[in-house]
């Protein structure tokens, strides 16, 4: 339930943008909301709108300017400051528009309704994620302060599409309904940790929009997490199991990289925090939602030594877990465990650099090209992200590229044709990858 | 972190195994798909709501709940105490009643006026005492059951 929040609708036009949109790359909402009852009984029901939250603190909270009042209208705001936040304002609508493009590719393969229509009502969430953050770019005006008009940057976000998105972990194909789990309970994950920080926002209407989304985004995790401990549970229980522990780490080597590149550059976050956007960098973010995923997996792989072994007590499974130790049935080797930040990376310090999966490198190239495939997905490792990824570690090895050269690369944006639902305007999108610094951690 | 402080905050997915253990301890059954059939239903309502203790980094005790309205005619909004638990080995440190304490903030945040809850006064005899140290006072509502 959403408590003690404002409703508001944006202007009717992008509304109806935002529905067009919606017909395009959710067209199972009808069916959510028909089925609402069924799975979600005594749940408020769903409304695209954007939240408020009345509650919060009025004055800045962290930077340089800690203790002075919030702004509450762009125009408070100097040139910088309006520029950086709606870089993360951007950043944040693509992200929340490009999840619903990649869960619709596998969201007829779930095997099981309950976690189809789980998703599915994420999917409407992050409509609503998308809406509010349009709500900021629509309710203020940034032109007064800023180069950028909200309404041109709604335009181009309604206008992105996988391939095309701010952040690298929206422009991956999904290619299974696991990845659409997994990716919940990873990529959501950095989206709490983005959503958490915003909330002390110097910019009012930002912070006050935090509150609702994160109610939302507890959901988002839950289902990635109960679906995963059920698939453990049966790959400990069933010889048979159509979701094999090995097949749910190669899921994991995808995605735990790429929501590692959401933070930013290890290096950066520092004009986030100086602005009071943020209560910490980028390193320090990531460091602990790395130490949250091991919660993860840890609690993952007790569940399955105890469904596998049910004789054991919990501190015995938790034990068993952290040792890896052997003769109880199982292969220690099967369990769960989370690469190495230097693992895959394409940003940061670790960008491009060619490591083993616990971080170790390996020099020779064609080596360090098996060896990654190793990690991942045939499906995957056939797939365009991947080699676009190859292309670029090609490059760099022959002299052509240093590695902090082809961070920018990657998402490889293009021209995007037609398909934008409110101005049908064939539109460019960041053409060549060296405009805007994409990334709302940098900085 | 090793003072024996109580330290509350709201629950999340990442407690599941940690609330199955307490309820385990509690009664001396493994439930793992049970807790995450209900955690999931408060976890989407209103995950703010629900609250954890902690001692010393470890979860300790939980109450789960919400506000509603209209239950059995009565249209203000209440909120409703529906499942709790606190370890054995942690009892009477005051854990349940600081839950209980956090819980009514939560609810009178959310717009309620009173605070309800449903106890088998047979099977969880200790629950009605606690309940009742804890200033709750039977209602004339009864419930009335007949087998289908
Ligand atoms: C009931 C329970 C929550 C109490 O937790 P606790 O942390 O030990 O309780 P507290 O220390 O906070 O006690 C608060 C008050 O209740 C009283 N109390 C607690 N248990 C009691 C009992 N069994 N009988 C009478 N009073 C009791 C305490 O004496 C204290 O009163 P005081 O403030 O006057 O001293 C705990 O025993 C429990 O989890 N029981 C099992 C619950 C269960 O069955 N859950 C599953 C079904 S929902
Ligand atoms: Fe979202
Ligand atoms: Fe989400």
């Amino acid at each position: 339930m959403i408590h003690n929040a404002e409703v508001s609708y944006i202007p009717k036009k992008y509304h109806e943008a935002v529905c067009n949109w919606r017909d395009l790359y959710l067209p199972d909402y009808d069916l959510l909301m028909n089925n609402w009852d069924r799975f979600f009984p005594k749940d408020r029901p769903f409304q695209l709108c954007a939240y408020r939250s009345c509650n919060g603190c009025a004055v800045i909270e962290a930077g340089d300017n800690k203790g002075d009042p919030k702004y509450t209208r762009a125009a408070q705001m100097s040139e910088p400051q309006a520029d950086t936040l709606l870089k993360a304002v951007k950043a944040q609508a693509s992200t929340e528009f490009g999840s619903i493009q990649q869960h619709q590719l596998t969201l007829a393969r779930a095997q099981d309704e309950q976690d189809q229509f789980w998703i599915l009502r994420m999917m409407a969430e992050e409509l609503r994620h998308g809406y509010q953050m349009f709500s900021l770019l629509l309710d203020d005006d940034w032109k007064s302060v800023s180069s950028h008009s909200g309404e041109d940057m709604v335009e181009e976000i309604l206008a992105m599409r996988t391939g095309t998105h701010v952040l690298g972990a929206f422009n991956v194909d999904f290619d299974s309904f696991m990845d659409s789990i997994v990716f919940c309970a990873f990529i959501d994950r950095v989206g709490k940790y983005q959503l958490s920080m915003q909330k002390i926002s110097s910019y009012q209407p930002m912070a006050q929009s935090m509150p609702p989304m994160l109610t939302e985004e507890a959901f988002h995790l839950a289902a990635g997490v109960v679906p995963l401990r059920r698939w453990v549970q049966k790959a400990a229980k069933d010889g048979d199991a159509l979701i094999t522990m090995p097949m749910i780490q190669r899921t994991i080597n995808k995605w735990f990289p790429r929501a590692l590149d959401m933070f930013g550059d290890e290096r950066g976050g520092g004009t986030f925090v100086k602005f009071g956007f943020k209560p910490m960098k980028n390193a320090e973010a990531a460091g602990q939602y790395r130490d949250e995923v091991a919660q993860v997996i840890r609690d993952l792989n007790v569940r399955f030594v105890r469904a596998r072994v049910p004789e054991l007590s919990r501190k015995d499974a938790q034990r068993i877990v952290d040792e890896k130790e052997p003769g109880h049935g199982f292969d220690p080797e099967e369990l769960l465990y989370v690469p190495d930040v230097k693992f895959f990376r394409r940003r940061g310090p670790h960008a491009y650099q060619q490591n083993d999966i616990d971080g170790e490198p390996i020099e020779n190239k064609s080596e360090f090209q098996r060896r990654i495939r190793g990690y991942l997905s045939d499906v995957y490792a056939a797939g365009r992200d991947f080699g676009g990824y190859l292309k670029l570690i090609d490059r760099i090895a022959a002299g052509e590229l240093t590695p902090p050269e082809a961070v920018p690369m990657l998402p490889n944006l293009s021209r995007v044709g037609g398909v934008c639902p409110c101005s049908k305007a064939v539109r460019w999108v960041n053409g060549n990858g060296n405009g805007e610094p994409a990334d709302p951690g940098e900085g | 972190m090793t003072n024996g402080e109580i330290n509350l905050r709201a629950l999340s997915e990442l407690d599941l195994d940690a609330v199955t253990a307490i309820d385990e301890k509690i009664g001396g059954k493994y439930r793992p798909d049970e807790w995450e059939t209900r955690l999931m239903y408060y976890l989407r309502r209103d995950p703010d709501a629900l609250v954890g203790a902690e001692v010393d980094g470890e979860l300790v005790g939980f109450m789960l709940g919400d506000v509603r309205a209209g239950e059995f005619g009565m249209e203000e909004p209440a909120g409703w105490i529906e499942v709790l638990g606190v370890d054995p080995d942690h009892r009477g440190k005051d854990i349940g009643g600081r839950m209980l304490q956090k819980m009514f903030r939560n609810f009178r945040e959310r717009g309620a006026k009173s605070v309800r809850t449903l106890v088998d006064a047979e099977s969880q005899a200790p629950l009605l005492g606690f309940f009742g140290k804890s200033g709750f006072s039977e209602t004339p509502v009864r419930t009335l059951e007949q087998t289908l």
